[in-house]
């Protein structure tokens, strides 16, 4: 009798549910109307806290809650004055790159104030009328930029809708599914696996789904941009996820459609479409994210190395892409 | 326990012994001369500079980058002279037995 492969059966015993470093890349922090000239408030993202700032001219920035004089939290206490955020506990200053501006005391200034940034801070911009970071684990320069998303950033598309979901998992197993096709016929219902292509481009992945139907790119970990087209009709979703902590992450999406006149058939394509990406559409057989996508998410274990079959997406070439957003760390044998 | 001949700011000198394996700086400061040492070794204060006598500039390991960066800062307020040092990167040991140092002006 052949003997039985014992760790095919105890494995799971020692599985993590999520194993991964937070990821490099440009990641969404808030809607850019939400924070006004001069407000500070404290973040959480990226597994740790951060504080979150604009400055009297309308810069942003985002920085580690602790000063590097004696380290108390400028997040609680701190303000904002004119260009720069301030300690509360001896009022040094810092811009938003994090370089010291002002310390109102002392007659000598430490060499490395004038040397280097000494508060960390992280890259940050707006794009699409929201705020964005650029997370690297030693604090490197962004590798790459935000895309043009014309559907978000010129006239003649409809202002966004949006939606937010806490979800218990890291990115990397979010987007995963994004190359799990059979999974799409057996949890969403679809009618049957669809036909998909992908591609692997430096930090990108292309996905084109069921010929067309779905057609988008991953920019990294931290943005997704798709179009779902319907009968000639297409409505753009994007996606920004954000790591808050190794095994919590925040999904979020904008949906948006060229502008159509009320009343018009059109109009009432564009929105069954979003309102299919999301949940259940009338007469759709299949389901969204929404409703059947969670429960696997928030109970799921990584598998690092998965038994998968002949009709399985191509998840091991996602994976092996995905390493490039580990920097440093992609000998982990748990990713 | 090496001796280290001390020259204060009021041009008193003294001899001042031990602190052997510890940074010149504690030794100073802790005799009262006027040394501060404020940020404890990391050169970002300017507090604990002295003047190395001439004949033990050669001896003592050269400056860090930090170090120098510190003393170029000070040079905007204080007499700089090629002996300037800052004391706590000046780790005493037997081999400087009989260091001869002046204590630098407050900055």
């Amino acid at each position: 009798m052949a003997t039985i492969n014992l760790k095919m059966l105890l494995e799971s015993q020692s599985l993590e549910r999520c194993p991964f470093p937070i990821p490099t890349g440009w990641f969404f922090v808030d809607y850019s109307e939400s924070l006004k000239a001069g407000e500070l408030r404290n973040v959480e993202l990226f597994d740790q806290e951060w504080v979150l700032f604009r400055t009297e001219s309308g810069k942003v920035g985002l920085t580690d809650p602790y000063c590097p004089h004696l380290g108390a939290h400028i997040g609680h206490g701190g303000a904002v004055v004119g260009e720069h955020i301030r300690c509360p506990f001896h009022h040094w200053e810092y811009d938003t790159a994090g370089w010291c501006k002002h310390i109102p005391y002392g007659k000598l200034t430490p060499p490395i104030v004038k040397k280097q940034a000494i508060l960390r801070t992280l890259p940050a911009q707006e794009r699409y009328g929201l705020i964005w970071a650029w997370y690297h684990p030693a604090c490197e320069e962004p590798s790459w930029d935000l895309p043009a998303i014309p559907q978000l950033e010129t006239p003649g598309f409809v202002e966004p809708r949006r939606g937010t979901w806490p979800v218990n998992t890291a990115i990397q197993e979010i987007a995963e599914n994004g190359v799990d096709f059979a999974h799409l016929k057996f949890l969403h219902g679809a009618p049957g696996i669809p036909p998909a292509e992908v591609n692997f481009e430096d930090h990108i992945i292309h996905i084109d789904m069921a010929g067309g139907y779905i057609v988008g790119k991953g920019y990294g970990p931290g943005l997704n941009v798709f179009h779902f087209t319907q009968e000639g009709i297409t409505a753009t979703m994007i996606s920004y996820t954000q790591p808050i902590t190794a095994e919590r992450s925040q999904m979020n999406m904008s949906f948006t459609h060229a502008e159509y006149p009320e009343g018009s058939k059109e109009l009432v394509m564009a929105k069954k479409i979003v309102d299919h990406m999301i949940g259940q559409a009338d007469g759709e057989d299949s389901a969204g994210f929404e409703s059947v996508d969670f429960i696997v998410w928030n109970n799921k274990k990584y598998r690092p190395n998965p038994l998968l079959c002949d009709g399985d997406g191509p998840i091991l070439r996602y994976r092996e892409w995905f390493k490039q957003f580990y920097s440093g760390q992609e000998q982990l044998e748990t990713i | 326990m090496p001796d280290v001949r001390v020259t204060g700011r009021d041009g008193q000198e003294e001899t001042l012994q031990g602190g052997e394996g510890r940074p010149l700086m504690e030794l100073l400061r802790d005799a009262g001369t006027g040394v501060d040492g404020t940020c404890g070794g990391m050169c970002s204060c300017g507090t604990c500079h002295v003047y190395v006598a001439n004949e033990w500039i050669d001896r003592l390991p050269p400056r860090s980058e930090d170090e120098t960066l510190m003393l170029e800062a000070l040079a905007e307020v204080v007499e700089l002279r090629p002996g300037s040092r800052l004391s706590c990167q000046i780790e005493l040991s037997e081999a400087l037995q009989g260091l001869a140092v002046e204590v630098a002006p407050d900055a």
